[in-house]
């Protein structure tokens, strides 16, 4: 690696290099990338990566750090992702985290992630990231944005003003990003600025010529505060690199920074807190730049502005979205069902073949069984529900990137309001009709911690997609006319009984937060056909490894308890280990309709993800082939001589919808809230409501109908 | 032109105010400030449901805020 050029010596602030720099061995190189909520950082952490992290067109989206590697002109990059931020303040503890990791030694080069749509916002980060004293490279993304509202960029004169390379790349079409890392690599022993060209009219007074070394220059008066903080600060600690960035954190009065680097006379230097000087000038040089550097500026986006008038419309958004919810609904259940149909001759036709060739060989009564009865059953009567898992995810991810789901915070920030938390906290929840897993993990966007344990609590009550199949199914069986308006109810009451829950919380905890939304809302676009391809394939993937997996073991271990009793093996299931494990909960099942031991072990065998349920039905009727409408509603008659009825079986869904979601969200509660106590305070909270509702719902139904 | 007082809860659809003060919880307001929401910022209000959720427009961006801030937003018409 050879050193581009010397820096000249400016002799204000020298970073200390800790490393010996450039030409010691070949080292990896920690690249950062930083920016604005919804400014494509994880689209450009995929096309470099390959990793196929989430991306929507909402902020908040990434919540957590995540790192990758990859070579590049022979130098091995270490890349870290970093959720989007605004500022660099410590007032959250995301900004915090994100601020000292990139402060840390471990990162060498930061990556400014730009939007160039939202120009001015995004600029604000940049001014404060170039006084880190850290190497800085700009990725101007979503050019082509601009570019189609016919803007245009002076990408000569944005790099003299702020005195760092500036690449334009596009993360969705890969454009650029060889060129963004030659310039990191480059850069990275780059602290202090390029050459710097500012056209300022005011004649400054202070001693310094600051214009040639920073970016951005504040007021004769602040710089005057920054020098003498700085004579402090050096004689206090020397080997600090970054004098002027602490000088201005202690102007800003930062608790952080002030904790860690106290000076002396910081009373008489810092005799408050100048923090909001420090932004609007900041903001006053932005709107220098953009001054100079955005040519043909439009001020109205008129799409999008027209698009909000109809859709955070006063009276008809919250009809909107419930439009489109029920047309992502019926989609799901209308089209899905349709394709269906393929898979379920594709799966009887396995199934068929297996027991033809595992006869052919004799392999035994048994291990045809386990095979048919158990796996093929089990795992296939999943896999043919693939279609509606396919479509409900599409839509999902349509939503999440066309830019809609941020204004369903504010279309029901009323709502949300009443119930004592703000319309973000319904994003979440929205989500969860994908899966509770990521949606309990979206919640971490709340900032008010109380906000977000109320928010955990309620999500798994939203209709994940692992439900769909025992909605399908039962609603099949036992309404076959309506099926669909059944199931469709389902989902509405897993929203009602959220709400309630929220309203009851909101009445018992009466400490009263400031809960106000406060959420930017990004331009419309046309959803990326590549994006929601990652996005629904992540998901299928995610079924089919389920399927595979948990599935899999789930359905021979059901096939095991099943087919197994104290006398060993018998066809026999009534006398089997299971038929006892069930019959052991009947009497807690029974006064809510549900008092079958064969229903009671597939919700119990349920727990370790919500379609086992019904892949377990499939194997305890004996290879039941969810498959075939004729089998299907053959059990439907025998379950119903046996006193099992359309009630019995719409309280058999609801409970399904209530009780705990799977192992996998539970885990994930627990990780997110880090107590085992809250995690089983959960679990119990959701049983429990999912017993009153589901007895509820079958003693008056029992009284109507009788 | 007659400038009044007032908070930006009550802002019309359309016109443009120039903010004056933020009366809120620190956090929020470091927030704000952070998104360029400082004393002499103009904002155009964008949306304005009964209740006092806005779509507000703050130099170049978008922003759905809640009554529980609107309301403690000073602004100048």
């Amino acid at each position: 690696m050879t050193q581009q050029e010397e820096e000249p010596v400016t002799g204000c602030e020298v970073q200390q290099q800790t490393e010996n720099g450039a030409d010691s061995a070949p080292k990896t190189l920690t690249v950062a990338f930083i920016g604005n909520p919804n400014c494509g950082k994880t689209t450009l952490f995929n096309a470099y990566t390959g990793a196929n992290l989430k991306v929507a067109n909402w902020p908040g989206v990434t919540v957590e750090k995540v790192e990758g590697f990859v070579m590049n002109h022979g130098v091995s990059i270490h890349l870290v992702d970093l959720p989007g931020t605004y500022s660099l303040t410590s007032y959250t503890m995301e900004e915090q985290v994100s601020r000292n990791f990139i402060l840390s030694d471990e990162v060498d080069v930061i990556v400014d992630v730009v939007d160039a749509s939202a120009l001015e916002r995004n600029l604000y980060l940049t001014l404060q990231l170039l006084e880190l004293g850290k190497p800085v490279v700009m990725a101007l993304n979503m050019m082509d944005i601009v570019e189609k509202r016919g803007m245009e960029i002076d990408l000569h004169r944005l790099p003299e003003m702020l005195g760092i390379p500036v690449i334009p790349v596009s993360a969705l079409k890969r454009r650029g990003l060889s060129v963004l890392m030659h310039a990191v690599i480059h850069h990275k022993d780059h602290v202090h600025p390029d050459r710097l060209i500012h056209n300022h009219s005011d004649k400054s007074m202070h001693k310094h010529n600051h214009h040639s070394e920073f970016a951005m220059v504040y007021s004769d008066f602040l710089e005057d505060k920054i020098d003498q903080i700085k004579n402090h600060l050096r004689v206090r600690y020397p080997d600090l690199g970054n004098h002027r960035w602490v000088a201005l954190k202690l102007l800003d009065q930062d608790a952080d920074v002030m904790k860690r680097f106290p000076i002396h006379d910081e009373d008489t230097l810092v005799d408050r807190s100048y923090e909001t000087e420090i932004i609007n000038q900041k903001y006053d040089f932005i709107e220098e730049i953009i001054g100079e550097v955005v040519v043909n500026r439009v001020e109205k986006v008129a799409a999008t502005d027209y698009a909000d008038k109809i859709l955070t419309n006063r009276w008809f958004s919250i009809p909107i979205f419930l439009l489109i919810m029920g047309v992502v609904f019926f989609l799901t259940f209308f089209i899905g069902d349709y394709l269906k149909t393929f898979f379920e001759q594709g799966i009887d036709m396995l199934s068929g073949l297996a027991k033809m060739g595992l006869e052919s060989i004799d392999a035994g009564e048994m291990l045809t069984s386990l095979v048919v009865d158990g796996i093929i059953a089990g795992v296939g009567g999943i896999l043919t529900f693939l279609p509606n898992i396919c479509i409900l995810f599409l839509s999902l991810a349509f939503l999440e990137d066309s830019g809609y789901m941020p204004r369903v915070a504010f279309i029901m920030d009323d709502i949300m309001g009443r119930l004592g938390l703000s319309g973000r906290a319904f994003i979440p929840m929205i989500l969860g009709f994908g899966c509770s897993v990521p949606a309990v993990m979206a919640s971490r966007a709340l900032e008010n911690k109380h906000d977000r344990y109320k928010t955990m609590l309620v999500t798994p009550f939203m209709s994940c997609s692992a439900r769909l199949p025992i909605y399908i199914l039962f609603s099949g069986m036992f309404f076959p006319q309506h099926s669909m308006i059944t199931a469709y109810s389902l989902y509405v009451i897993g929203i009602l009984v959220a709400l309630i829950a929220l309203f009851a919380m909101n009445i018992i905890d009466r400490s009263h937060q400031e809960n106000a939304l406060l959420i930017e809302l990004p331009e419309y676009k046309r959803p990326s056909s590549h994006t929601i391809g990652i996005y629904v394939w992540e998901k299928v993937k995610d079924y089919l490894s389920r399927a595979g997996t948990i599935i899999f073991a789930a359905s021979i271990v059901m096939w095991f308890i099943l087919n197994f009793g104290p006398d060993g093996y018998s066809g026999d299931m009534a006398n089997s280990f299971g038929a006892w494990l069930g019959q052991l909960l009947v009497p807690i099942f029974a006064p809510v309709g549900l008092g079958y031991w064969q229903i009671t072990v597939s919700l119990l065998a349920g727990i370790s993800a919500k379609e086992v349920v019904v892949s377990s039905f499939a194997v305890l009727y004996d290879g039941l082939n969810i498959n075939s409408t004729a089998a299907v509603s053959a059990l439907a008659v025998t379950m119903g001589q046996s006193g099992f009825t359309a009630l019995n079986a719409y309280c058999m869904m609801l409970f399904s919808l209530l009780y705990i979601p799977c192992a996998a969200t539970l885990a994930t509660i627990h990780s997110e809230s880090n107590s085992w106590r809250w995690t089983a305070f959960s679990a119990c909270f959701q049983i429990g409501v999912a017993w009153i509702v589901t007895f509820a719902v079958f003693q008056i139904g029992r009284i109507i109908l009788n | 032109m007659e400038h009044t007082l007032s908070t930006l809860d009550t802002g019309m659809v359309g016109r443009s105010y120039t903010i004056e003060a933020l009366s809120l919880p620190l956090k929020i307001e470091k927030r704000l400030e952070a998104l360029g929401m400082t004393k002499g910022t103009p904002v155009v209000v964008m949306n304005n449901k009964s209740a006092g959720t806005l779509i507000i427009k703050v130099r170049g961006t978008r922003l759905a805020i809640g009554k529980g801030i609107s309301a403690n937003i000073q602004v100048r018409s």
